[in-house]
């Protein structure tokens, strides 16, 4: 069993191994053919899901420095830090000619407080974006905004140490009402740097049945099927390396052994270098299995990530 | 009643002196001074860069600086006239790369920087050169970036 101290160590211990392999590759990056030719801020982040975005979404940009002649990679390590929960998500996107992004990532979900406090989940995720029509930085002398669209297959790894909270025998999310333990979400983004006022603003819409993002499985007893729902962000720059604002995710609910509520989050972020992307959020996550657990308070805290790339 | 009205006579004083006073992004930035020393630290930027300052090999900067003097003060809406060349024209041949247009777009925050622009005034004259771009870089660059021409040759 891991526990949620020691995945923090593991985390804060991978922050500097990746960094330093950063760091070679970097060394080798005319070798390999990788430009950095694009601005601080446009394209550092990965969002909770391991997709180039901000922190609860992801945005229309392509991951990684690699201009549209290029290509370029990060790595994330994300801690979100709940009332009842704590959730550590890492992996790696790639992105190749400012046009399509291939990412990886792991969920390690663990209940820290409350009746279930002892259980986790994990589920991994892969994730395709292709950048469809428009450069929104350029682009500033048009209204259109940059869309691109996207698709994250998410397999739910199942549920640990159920035993230690009194519920032996509970290994999946479908025992709890969800109809699968994996699911593929599709979302469209729309991103718009309003370069004049210092803004970037988002729209997303996501055709998804994932129950509190796939850690809960796919569908269930109260809706089995898909449904779309809205997601945005709102940034101000700041300055060229650090830019805040808010994010909203709609997210369905499909189980009745949970009443599933919207998230957002209100973030920072900041560039120092093009190699290392923080971003530090206060979030929302809403309740998260209150008719089990019966606590229903909205699960708040801490997103903080850390990513490093090129 | 009398609040409201005089709330009224304050909000309509605020507007009215708010429109009046809507200078040009050029008097704004700060004027000639400022365009010439934007314009001063923005190459000397340039040529501190690695990444584009070979294109620059062979480029007049007197002439060059007071180019981009002009273009930015004509842009900003000050009072003067840009003599050099369309965008697309002066760049036909240099095969620029959008990594390369990034770089100069960095060097010119960094110029802004240098002389103290605010940042959201920065973005306010990026804004008219950041479509440039469709007319600077090549799609697809049919060789590698070069530096641009000796003049007159």
């Amino acid at each position: 069993m891991t526990n949620p101290p020691w995945r923090l160590i593991r985390a804060a211990l991978i922050c500097p191994l990746l960094l330093s392999a950063t760091q070679q590759a970097l060394a080798q990056t005319e070798f390999i053919g990788a430009d950095q030719g694009k601005l601080h801020l446009t394209a550092g982040f990965n969002d909770v899901d391991g997709a180039g975005g901000a922190g609860l979404v992801p945005l229309a940009f392509i991951t990684g420095y690699g201009s549209s002649d290029s290509w370029g990679a990060n790595a994330h390590v994300t801690t979100v830090n709940l009332n009842d929960f704590q959730l550590t998500a890492y992996g790696v996107a790639v992105g190749a000619l400012d046009r399509f992004e291939l990412s990886f990532a792991r969920h390690e979900l663990d209940v820290v407080h409350g009746p279930l406090d002892g259980l986790g989940v994990d589920q991994d995720i892969i994730g395709l974006k292709i950048k469809l029509v428009g450069n929104t930085l350029y682009q500033q002398d048009s209204w259109l905004p940059q869309l691109a669209i996207g698709a994250q297959y998410k397999k739910n790894k199942g549920i640990k140490d159920a035993g230690s909270v009194g519920l032996a025998g509970l290994t999946s999310p479908v025992q709890l009402g969800a109809k699968d333990d994996s699911g593929t979400d599709v979302y469209l983004s729309a991103t718009k740097i309003f370069l004049g006022q210092s803004f970037v603003v988002d729209v997303n819409l996501r055709y998804t049945k994932a129950n509190q993002l796939g850690l809960l499985g796919f569908g269930g007893d109260k809706d089995d099927g898909y449904s779309l729902k809205p997601e945005a962000a709102v940034a101000y720059l700041f300055t060229r390396k650090f830019a805040g604002g808010f994010e909203f995710r709609a997210k369905p609910e499909n189980l009745g052994a949970d009443t599933e509520d919207n998230a957002w989050d209100a973030f920072v972020a900041w560039t120092p270098t093009r190699n290392i992307s923080l971003v530090a959020a206060y979030v929302n996550l809403g309740s998260i299995l209150g008719p089990v657990t019966g606590r229903t308070d909205d699960q708040k805290g801490t997103y903080l990530s850390f990513q490093v790339g090129f | 009643m009398k609040h409201i009205r005089l709330m009224t006579r304050i909000a309509c004083g605020l507007l009215f002196t708010s429109l009046a006073q809507a200078d040009t992004l050029y008097d704004q930035m700060g004027g000639e001074a400022k365009m010439r020393a934007i314009s001063e630290e923005f190459t000397n930027a340039i040529l501190a860069d690695p990444r584009i300052n070979f294109t620059f090999a062979n480029t007049d900067l007197a002439k060059f600086k007071q180019l981009i003097f002009e273009q930015f003060c004509n842009l900003t809406g000050g009072p003067c006239k840009y003599t050099g060349r369309t965008m697309k024209e002066s760049h036909d041949k240099l095969n620029v790369t959008n990594a390369q247009f990034n770089a100069l777009a960095e060097d010119l925050y960094i110029a802004f920087e240098r002389v103290h622009v605010p940042y959201h005034l920065q973005n306010k004259l990026m804004v008219l050169l950041a479509p440039m771009q469709k007319d600077i870089v090549k799609k697809h660059p049919a060789g590698p970036p070069q530096a641009a021409p000796k003049p007159g040759s």
